[in-house]
């Protein structure tokens, strides 16, 4: 399951480089393409950065419907932005668009190569992991911000043997 | 001469000798801050592979309060520390807006060996200066 997150976030992590290079964060200290697993950072109270997405890994179960052990796992892609200051924040809704194409974009297409990274490297696990189409649901707005949740169901194969 | 009503210049300090004064006379407590270190940015640190390295802070002079334990038992703390020494380390890291910085780089609070995450940190101003923060951490 493991090497379902990692290589899941790592592939949209390397999209978003090559779609926006210039959508970086810093964070830690480092700067860092603008995407990041809630479960991997520091757990400290700050609040979330604004434009950059965040991964929530949520419940995982077998597929409906699936022969075999095909799983299924929800993951959370919240974001937000409060546009700039010199355009009076008025310009956050054209950011928050901007955050949705760059995320349907690097969503796209929906598989990658099934890897494990515990090691440091990639080792390839011999099989691919996919993904629905995204569900972008509605903007919610809190005054200067206005963010996003956004669903995406991955399907993999589990790395243990079941009976 | 001062108008009736004006702020004398540097009164602010004055206050703010005060509350360390005050905080001294509490027994001059130090309290330990962890801060992460800058990571490396690379694939393990996104990954969670690589724990980030961390320096500890120590600040006096500061009190600590033991808080009412939160609803499922753990124990909650309150750290007040001397603006004086938090500005002081917070010039050596060149940093001005110290809420955030302790919000984005301090690990938590050491106290008695255990590292409790920070809650809430507020700041009590005086004639326009900072004079004590005020940090609840919970284990």
């Amino acid at each position: 399951m493991q090497a379902t997150k990692d290589s899941f976030y790592v592939a949209l992590r390397d999209r978003l480089v090559a779609v926006d290079p210039s959508r970086t964060v810093t964070l830690d200290g480092a700067t860092r393409p603008a995407i990041a697993v809630i479960e991997n950072e520091p757990p400290t109270g700050a609040p979330l950065l604004c434009d950059t997405f965040y991964l929530h890994w949520g419940n995982a179960k077998l597929a409906p419907l699936s022969v075999g052990t095909l799983m299924a796992m929800d993951c959370t892609i919240s974001y937000c932005t409060k546009g700039s200051v010199q355009n009076a924040n008025l310009d956050r809704g054209r950011d928050l668009a901007s955050l949705d194409n760059d995320l349907l974009a690097i969503l796209s297409p929906p598989q990658t190569a099934k890897c494990d990274y515990s090691t440091g490297s990639p080792v390839s696990l011999g099989s691919t992991i996919f993904w629905t189409r995204p569900v972008l649901n509605a903007a919610k707005s809190t005054p200067p911000y206005v963010g996003r949740d956004v669903i995406v169901t991955v399907f993999f194969y589990p790395e243990v043997i079941q009976s | 001469m001062a108008d009736q009503g004006e702020i004398i210049p540097g009164s602010a300090y004055a206050v703010r000798r005060f509350t360390d004064a005050l905080l001294r006379s509490g027994g001059d407590t130090e309290v330990t801050i962890r801060l992460s270190n800058p990571s490396s940015g690379d694939s393990n640190s996104q990954l969670g592979l690589e724990p980030p390295t961390a320096s500890d802070m120590p600040l006096s002079p500061a009190l600590v309060k033991a808080l009412k334990p939160t609803a499922d038992g753990k124990r909650q703390i309150e750290a007040v520390i001397s603006a004086t020494a938090l500005i002081a380390v917070a010039k050596q890291y060149q940093v001005q807006d110290i809420v955030n910085w302790l919000r984005r780089e301090a690990q938590g609070v050491v106290y008695y060996d255990n590292l409790m995450r920070i809650d809430t940190i507020t700041v009590d101003k005086f004639l326009g200066t900072d004079c004590l923060y005020h940090i609840t951490a919970t284990e």
